[in-house]
């Protein structure tokens, strides 16, 4: 009877396990770096502080093309700002508003509104970009194979192209990149960004708090769940040996 | 039995008067606390009442993210982001209830699967199985119209790719499809029905589950020597015995379940699925969920069979895979129910299993792909070839060449030896 | 569950008996601590969303733009705020005793307003009236008739709301009038002047705690 337990709870456990190889990359994808977040382990989080820079980064080279639509900045008091910064921060993005004489015109953004985009629709944003669309950052990491770690190493793959391989004239050498040829020219180099913290500004580490502030941005509620879960994970350890030991003793005049 | 239940406990006033008008307590009682359920069912039996919580609990998560979510093929994607980011605790009823469908599937494959093995399809059960296939077939439907709603690059995709499907059917197939989609092709009118009918289906999976536990109690469960209970001794009240058995089964698989809502949300999912619908662009692979991996896999392995092109051969295979299940107790021949007793049917079972395994993996993958050197879609194909050799021939002829084991004269005769320590049938 | 008796045809061993009493009552109460944390979450999120939070913000409002016995109406957390800017005459009619002897709540004693508009005027300043514009008998939306009338709505109008649903009536500082059948003044919503043209409406002068839903009733 042991045995038969054994075997259903590892049905039920193995699920999750026995799956993984069906999931196996294909051959001719470049394994992605791996840039050991704080919030990779169960009980990790994210490091705000990484975050702010990863904010910084987002505002000053990537709002340029990428939206963040998503997000309110509202949200950005979860990264450790105060309401006022986050006032200041909205204030210095306007979106669309009526004026008295109902006229179209323009108000500066408040902590309610989303993240204002750099392109009013898709069609302006193709133009602006070789015909390329530069998709939206707020999900960008649920959206990729490798999550946070694509972002990292995708910003880090950029190189020559090798000489048997040609590439589109609008197009950039990525050894990450699925197909290899991406229409982002190489957003980021050592020192595109220089850190109020004073935080040491090289490619790798720009990549890290970039793709950390997006981690944020796809899982703002990554903290609480974890704390959660870990609290529920030991409820029910708890709950199931309880019922456990209840279950033998009750069965025990049958057995 | 009046309006008392068993024997020597006192009924209180309450009781009584509703009882004598509307006998709920005494059916309660008769139905799962007196209950007499075989003395011998193992942990595979939990599955079950786990399959009955797992449907309340998405009831119940479905019910409220229905608060929050529009059925709007441009509201859609945003009003789950919403969901996820501003409603309170909109992130864990949302991931409870997307990784609710992939433990629904995994308990009620395990709970099929344990049917398979145990003969629990055979006389008198042949309609609680049937009951069963259908609610299979309701939860894939279900399940199916569910992944559509949030408007991803998968959802919308996955939903173009098998409601066209049904243009293969000769004649009336393209006149049904505009007819699916309320239009030329996947959009909003297919997006809001999908909506209704989704809040609509497991309202139906909760009557016929209904059925299915009327069926049950008509004759009982199985249990895993597969012979009928011969008197008293055969059987233990199922509270609270099996009450308990089942609550700790229930913590238990609370646990991986815990697990993957709260560390691993999104690892059943697909990252396309996070990019909002776009009809212009095609997703590198199309997937469905991996609980319907094995029944892809035979829709796209299905080559030309004589004069039916291959497109609608997998259509009918595809849906003749279930429809097997429907005729399962007049396919297998053996007299002998439980697999414990039936050695060579054993192996074939486990190929079974192996087989629905290695369809997962030729529907998750491209089409170009091989395994050992073979093509996807050979692999496929055998697998399928294998899949309806089972049903179709192994089973019906299994019952007249196979040598079954001695069967254990009753269930407590069988439990009593295992308890003086002397083996019994081995599984 | 909890009580689990006698079992059918067996016998309890006696020792047993009570250390399975309480594991099983163990096992009982954890579940109902899982069942409660579980449903919490649903019950939680039907709670205002994030979102809805944020939009129910403070307004502004410039004042300056608003003519003597002029009213506009904002919308504010979904219900509309009459701003009235007063003409002198207007605020000398509210406090005849005439008027005061029609009303039913004339002090304000009920509490349908913040301290800073406990006062004959219930403002913070008396050349604004700032209130909630939802007739407190059954929520229809009073029309501003200012200007004085000997007979219509009621005899010798001084200015203020008749509600068209049943007839009720407010003076212009929202207090109500006796025999209709509303039972309180006007509630006057948390507001406060970020300078002397911006009125916002939402948010209280510094160091006064008051919420809306405190009032008496809407």
């Amino acid at each position: 009877m042991i045995r038969r337990f054994v075997l259903c709870a590892a049905l039920l456990f193995a699920a999750p396990v026995l799956v993984p190889p069906a999931f196996a990359q294909e051959a001719e994808e470049t394994k992605l770096l791996d840039a050991h977040f704080s919030f990779d382990s169960l009980f990790g989080t994210i490091d705000i502080k990484s975050a702010q820079r990863g904010l910084q980064i987002y505002k000053e080279v990537c709002s340029a093309c990428h939206g963040l639509y998503e997000l309110s900045y509202r949200n950005l008091e979860q990264l450790g700002y105060t309401e006022d910064q986050v006032k200041a921060f909205a204030a210095d993005y306007t979106v669309p508003d009526i004026k008295d004489d109902g006229s179209a015109g323009e108000r500066p953004a408040k902590g309610s509104d989303k993240f204002v985009r750099p392109f009013p629709n898709e069609k302006a944003a193709r133009a602006a970009n070789n015909g390329g669309y530069p998709p939206d950052l707020a999900l960008i990491v649920k959206a990729r194979k490798g999550g946070a770690n694509y972002v990292y190493s995708i910003m880090q793959g950029y190189q020559d192209p090798p000489p048997d391989v040609k590439i589109s004239s609008t197009a950039y050498y990525n050894i990450y990149f699925p197909g290899h040829q991406i229409a982002m020219p190489p957003p980021l180099q050592d020192g595109s960004v220089t850190f109020a913290d004073g935080t040491k500004n090289d490619l790798a580490q720009e990549a890290h708090d970039v793709a950390t502030f997006l981690e944020w941005a796809s899982n703002p509620e990554l903290a609480e769940r974890k704390q959660m879960g870990i609290n529920v994970l030991i409820f029910l350890v708890i709950l199931s040996g309880v019922l456990y030991v209840a279950k033998r003793r009750i069965w025990k005049d049958v057995h | 039995m009046a309006s008392t239940t068993s024997g020597d406990r006192p009924q209180n006033r309450f009781v009584q008067w509703v009882d004598y008008r509307l006998p709920v307590f005494t059916f309660l009682n008769h139905e799962l606390r007196d209950y007499p359920t075989p003395r011998n069912l193992s942990y595979l039996w939990n599955f079950g009442s786990l399959a009955g919580i797992v449907l309340v609990m998405m009831i119940a998560s479905g019910i409220f993210l229905a608060m929050n979510y529009t059925p709007n093929d441009t509201l859609a994607f945003e009003s789950v982001e919403r969901i996820m980011r501003d409603v309170n605790y909109g992130w864990l009823i949302r991931y409870v209830h997307m990784n609710g469908a992939s433990m629904f599937f995994i308990v009620v494959y395990i709970h099929i699967f344990r049917g398979l093995y145990y003969g629990s399809y055979k006389a008198p059960r042949e309609i609680l199985w049937m009951l069963g296939v259908v609610i299979l077939l309701l939860m894939m439907a279900t399940a199916f119209m569910g992944y559509v709603l949030p408007w991803g690059q998968m959802s919308f995709w996955g939903a173009t790719v098998i409601t066209n499907l049904f243009s293969a059917l000769p004649i009336i197939g393209p006149k049904i499809v505009t007819w699916l989609w309320g239009g030329f092709s996947v959009g909003n009118p297919t997006l809001n029905r999908f909506f209704s009918l989704h809040y609509l289906l497991p309202f139906v999976i909760v009557g016929v589950v209904v059925l299915h536990l009327v069926a049950l109690h008509q004759h009982g469960s199985n249990n895993p020597l597969g012979i009928d209970k011969k008197g008293k001794q055969d059987s233990i009240p199922f509270h609270p015995y099996y009450t308990i058995k089942d609550s700790f089964g229930l913590a238990v698989f609370l646990l991986p379940y815990a697990f993957l809502v709260f560390f691993y949300p999104n690892f059943f999912g697909e990252p396309d699925n996070y990019i909002p619908a776009n009809p212009l662009a095609t997703p590198a692979e199309i997937v469905p969920e991996w609980y319907f991996l094995p029944f892809y896999a035979i829709l796209r392995s299905t080559p030309d069979l004589l004069f039916i092109p291959s497109k609608l051969a997998g259509v009918l295979l595809m849906f003749g895979s279930i429809a097997v299940l429907f005729v399962l107790p007049w396919l297998d021949t053996s007299p002998v129910r439980s697999g414990r007793f039936r050695p060579v049917f054993k192996w074939f079972y486990v190929s079974l299993i192996i087989d629905a395994f290695l369809l997962g993996y030729v529907g998750k993958h491209k089409p170009d792909a091989t395994l050992f050197g073979i093509a996807l879609p050979t692999i496929g194909w055998l697998g399928t070839l294998w899949y309806f050799g089972y049903f179709l021939v192994i089973l019906p002829l299994l019952g007249f060449f196979e040598k079954p084991l001695k069967l254990p004269t009753s269930i407590s005769e069988a439990v009593l030896k295992k308890g003086a320590g002397v083996a019994s049938g081995a599984a | 569950m909890a009580d689990i008796a006698n079992v059918h045809g067996g016998n309890p061993h006696s020792d047993g008996g009570t250390r399975r009493d309480f594991l099983v009552l163990a096992g009982t109460a954890l579940g109902a601590v899982a069942a409660a944390t579980a449903v919490w979450p649903l019950i939680s999120s039907m709670n205002p969303a994030a979102d809805t939070l944020a939009a129910g913000g403070p307004v502004d409002v410039d004042v300056s733009k608003l003519a003597p016995g002029q009213q506009i109406v904002v919308m504010w957390r979904g219900a509309p705020i009459f701003v009235v800017n007063r003409t002198p005459e207007a605020l000398a009619l509210l406090q005849k005793p005439d008027l005061v002897d029609k009303l039913r709540d004339p002090d304000s004693q009920v509490h349908q307003q913040p301290t800073y508009a406990d006062n004959w005027h219930r403002s913070a300043d008396p050349q604004f009236a700032v209130l909630v514009g939802i007739c407190t008998h059954l929520g229809c939306v009073p029309n501003f008739l200012p200007k004085p009338n000997p007979t219509s709505p009621s005899a010798d109008w001084p200015g203020g709301y008749f509600c068209p649903c049943h007839g009720s009536k407010y003076d212009l500082a929202g207090r109500v009038y006796k025999g209709v059948p509303a039972p309180y003044n006007l509630p006057v919503p948390p507001y406060n002047f970020t300078s002397k043209t911006t009125l916002r409406i939402g948010e209280n002068p510094t160091g006064v705690a008051f919420e809306l839903s405190s009032v008496q009733q809407m």
